[in-house]
C-alpha cells in the first residue's frame, strides 16, 4: 500500500479513536487528492475501516472511488450495494461532521441510477439517508432534491408526499449559507411536479411560488421553467394569473415575464394554445396547456352560478360553447362531484337549478376545521419566535446591526447602543 | 376483509420499492392497481400503469384490465366502467378488490345522483349504477325515491350526512384553554 493512502488510513483511527470528527473532516478533505491518485487500492482500504466507528472515513473513501471518472479502471457494479450498506449502517452522528461529503455521495448514487434507467431502486434507500442525516423532520437538505427527483423519473411519486408534506423550518448546513442554491431551487421545482402531476394544484402553486420568489440577482433556469409553471396552475386552479408576492425579485419582472410571453398570452386568449403550440411543446407543458382549456369550460359555468338562478342546459351549452345539452350535464354532473359548484338538475325539464353553498358554517366538521387551523398559527408564530431568537443570537447579524448605529450615530454614544443591543 | 386494503397498500408499495432491480411481480402490480382504483387515486394508479414494465404487461391480460377500468373511471364514464369490470372474469387475490371496486362505484353513483338531481329517468340511473331496471327500481323504493305517475321519472332525495362526530366538552375545554393561554401571552 503507498504510504500516504497508510496515513490516511492512520489518521481516520487515530481521530476517529479520539472523538476529534472535526479534525479529521478537515483532514479528509486535504488528502482528497491522495485518495483519487489510489483508487486501485481504495477497496484494500475499504476492508481496514470499520463501517460503525470509521463512518466518516469510509464516506471519504467511498466517495474518492466513485467519483473518480469514467472510464477509470472502478468497478460500479457494486456501487449500488456498497453505498446501500453504508447509508444503512454508518454512524449518523459521525457523517453529520460532513454533510457535504454525505450529499456528494447520495448524489453520485442518484447520478448512477439515472444512468442505469433504475430510478425506481433509490427512493427506498435515499430516503432512508435523509431520515438519517435530518437533524429534525422539517430539516431540508439537498438530497430531498434527487429523491423527488428519481420518484419524478420513476413516475412513483407518493414516497415523496410524506416529506412534501412537511413544511421546511431549517435548511441543512451544507445547502445553505453560501452554497450553491441549485438544489434548494430544484427541490421545490421536482416538488411542484409532483403535485402538479398528482392534481393537488394548491400546494404545487405553492412551491412554484416559493422557487419564483427566491431572492436572485440572476436569472436561473430552474427559475424560468417554474415561472412557466407557475401560470399554467395559477390558470387551472384560479381561472387568472395571480400576481407575485411583493418580495419577488426585480429580476423576475425584468427577465422571466419578457422570456414567458405565450404563457402569459394564453391568460387572455385561448388561441394562444394554437398560436404558441411549438413553444408549449418544446417546453414539455403541452398537457398542461390542455387542462388550462378544459378548466376554462369549468370557470364559465362556475360564473354562470353568480348570474343565474335556472338556466336550461341548452342555454348552459351556448353560453360556455359547448356542443350540446348532453355535454353540458355532464360537465355539471362532474362539477357537482367535484364539489366545484351547488347545483340540482332537472332532466325531465332540461334545467339547472344552481344553488348557494349548503354549508351554513354551524357543524362540528366547520369547527373541528377551525381548531386545525388556529393550532396551525399557534405553531406557526411558535416557530417564528423560536427563528427570531436564533437570529438574534446570531454573532454576524448582532454585529451588522451594531455596525449600522455606528454610521448614524455620533462616535461618542456608541458604547451604549452597543450595550442596548447586546441585552436585548 | 375490506378494511384493511390500507394496510396492504403500504405493504404492496414496500414490496414494489424493495424488489430487486426495481421491478416487482406481476401479482404485486395487479392488486397494487386494483387498489389505487378502489381508493379512487385515480393519479397514482396512472402513473403505476406508466411504470409497469411492457414485459409484465403483455405477458399478463389481467393488468391491462384492470386499467381497462381506472380508464374508464378516468373519463368519469360510469357505463363503461361497468363493462370493463364485467369483461373480465378475474382471478384472487385481484377478485375480491374488484369486488369491493364494484359496490364502491355503485354507492358513489347513488350518492352524486341523489345530491345533482331534483328529477331523473330511470334509464339514467340504469346506466350510471350498471344495474338492471328491477333492481334499480327495488333501491329506490328502499331509498323512498318517489317515482313519477309516467313510470320512468324519478325524484330522488338527497342522501343523509353521516352523523356528526362528537367531541366530549373536556376535550373542547382543553382546546379552549390551550387558545386563551396563546393569546394571554
Amino acid at each position: 500500500m503507498a504510504s500516504p493512502l497508510e496515513q490516511f488510513v492512520n489518521n481516520v483511527r487515530i481521530s476517529s479513536a479520539s472523538g476529534n470528527f472535526r479534525e479529521l473532516y478537515e483532514m479528509i478533505g486535504k488528502s482528497e487528492e491522495v485518495l483519487q491518485r489510489n483508487t486501485v487500492h481504495l477497496n484494500t482500504v475499504l476492508e481496514t475501516l470499520d463501517i460503525q466507528q470509521h463512518s466518516l472515513g469510509i464516506l471519504a473513501v467511498l466517495l474518492a472511488k466513485f467519483s473518480s471518472p469514467q472510464g477509470n479502471d472502478v468497478d460500479r457494479s457494486t456501487m449500488y450495494q456498497q453505498i446501500h450498506d453504508f447509508i444503512t449502517n454508518c454512524n449518523g452522528e459521525q457523517v453529520r461532521f460532513g454533510p457535504d461529503l454525505y450529499a456528494d455521495l447520495c448524489h453520485l448514487l442518484t447520478d448512477y441510477l439515472i444512468e442505469q434507467k433504475q430510478p425506481i431502486r433509490g427512493i427506498e434507500i435515499l430516503k432512508k439517508a435523509i431520515r438519517k442525516i435530518q437533524l429534525f423532520d422539517s430539516q431540508l437538505t439537498s438530497i430531498h432534491a434527487d429523491l423527488c427527483q428519481l420518484c419524478l423519473l420513476s413516475k412513483c411519486m407518493k414516497p415523496a408526499l410524506e416529506f412534501l408534506d412537511t413544511d421546511v423550518t431549517g435548511i441543512g448546513s451544507e445547502l445553505g449559507g453560501v452554497n450553491d442554491s441549485k438544489h434548494f431551487l430544484l427541490y421545490y421545482y421536482y416538488g411542484g411536479m409532483i403535485y402538479t402531476a398528482l392534481k393537488n394544484y394548491d400546494r404545487a402553486l405553492y412551491f412554484f411560488e416559493v422557487v419564483v420568489t427566491v431572492p436572485s440577482m440572476v436569472v436561473s433556469h430552474i427559475m424560468l421553467e417554474a415561472y412557466k409553471k407557475y401560470i399554467l396552475v395559477s390558470l387551472i386552479l384560479h381561472g387568472k394569473i395571480l400576481p407575485t408576492p411583493k418580495y419577488t425579485s426585480q429580476v423576475v419582472f425584468r427577465f422571466l415575464k419578457p422570456l414567458s410571453l405565450a404563457y402569459l398570452e394564453l391568460a387572455t386568449s385561448q388561441h394562444a394554445a394554437l398560436k404558441h403550440r411549438e413553444v408549449f411543446v418544446r417546453d414539455k407543458n403541452m398537457g398542461l396547456v390542455n387542462q388550462v382549456l378544459s378548466s376554462m369550460y369549468k370557470k364559465n359555468i362556475q360564473r354562470l352560478t353568480k348570474t343565474f338562478l335556472t338556466l336550461s342546459l341548452s342555454d348552459v351549452a351556448s353560453r360556455v360553447q359547448l356542443s350540446g345539452p348532453a355535454q353540458a350535464e355532464s360537465y355539471v354532473l362532474n362539477m357537482i362531484e367535484e364539489g366545484e359548484i351547488y347545483a340540482m338538475i332537472n332532466q325531465k325539464d332540461g334545467m339547472v337549478v344552481f344553488l348557494d353553498s349548503p354549508e351554513k358554517y354551524a357543524s362540528p366538521e366547520t369547527l373541528s376545521i377551525l381548531e386545525q387551523q388556529m393550532a396551525a398559527c399557534t405553531k406557526l408564530h411558535q416557530y417564528i419566535q423560536e427563528m427570531d431568537e436564533q437570529i438574534q443570537m446570531n454573532p454576524q447579524y448582532v454585529k451588522k446591526a451594531v455596525g449600522s448605529h455606528d454610521e448614524d450615530m455620533p462616535a461618542t454614544s456608541q458604547k451604549s447602543i452597543a450595550i442596548s443591543t447586546y441585552s436585548m | 376483509m375490506i378494511s384493511n386494503f390500507d394496510k396492504l397498500c403500504g405493504d404492496l408499495e414496500k414490496q414494489e420499492l424493495e424488489a430487486p432491480n426495481g421491478v416487482a411481480s406481476s401479482s404485486t402490480y395487479a392488486q397494487l392497481l386494483a387498489i389505487y382504483l378502489y381508493q379512487n387515486d385515480l393519479c397514482n394508479a396512472k402513473y403505476l400503469w406508466k411504470r409497469i414494465p411492457q414485459s409484465i404487461t403483455s405477458s399478463n391480460p389481467e393488468i391491462p384490465a384492470i386499467w381497462a377500468v381506472g380508464q374508464k373511471l378516468w373519463k368519469k364514464d360510469l357505463a363503461g366502467t361497468y363493462h370493463a369490470l364485467a369483461a373480465f372474469t378475474w382471478t384472487e387475490p385481484v377478485a375480491h378488490i374488484i369486488r369491493a371496486l364494484e359496490e364502491r362505484v355503485r354507492e358513489r353513483a347513488f350518492n352524486l345522483i341523489g345530491r345533482s338531481y331534483s328529477t331523473v329517468s330511470l334509464d339514467t340511473i340504469v346506466l350510471m349504477t350498471g344495474l338492471s331496471r328491477e333492481a334499480v327500481l327495488q333501491i329506490c323504493r328502499d331509498k323512498k325515491w318517489e317515482l313519477h305517475s309516467d313510470g320512468v321519472t324519478i325524484s330522488p332525495t338527497p342522501p343523509v350526512q353521516p352523523s356528526p362526530l362528537h367531541t366530549s366538552s373536556e376535550d373542547q375545554l382543553f382546546k379552549l384553554t390551550e387558545f386563551v393561554s396563546f393569546l394571554e401571552n
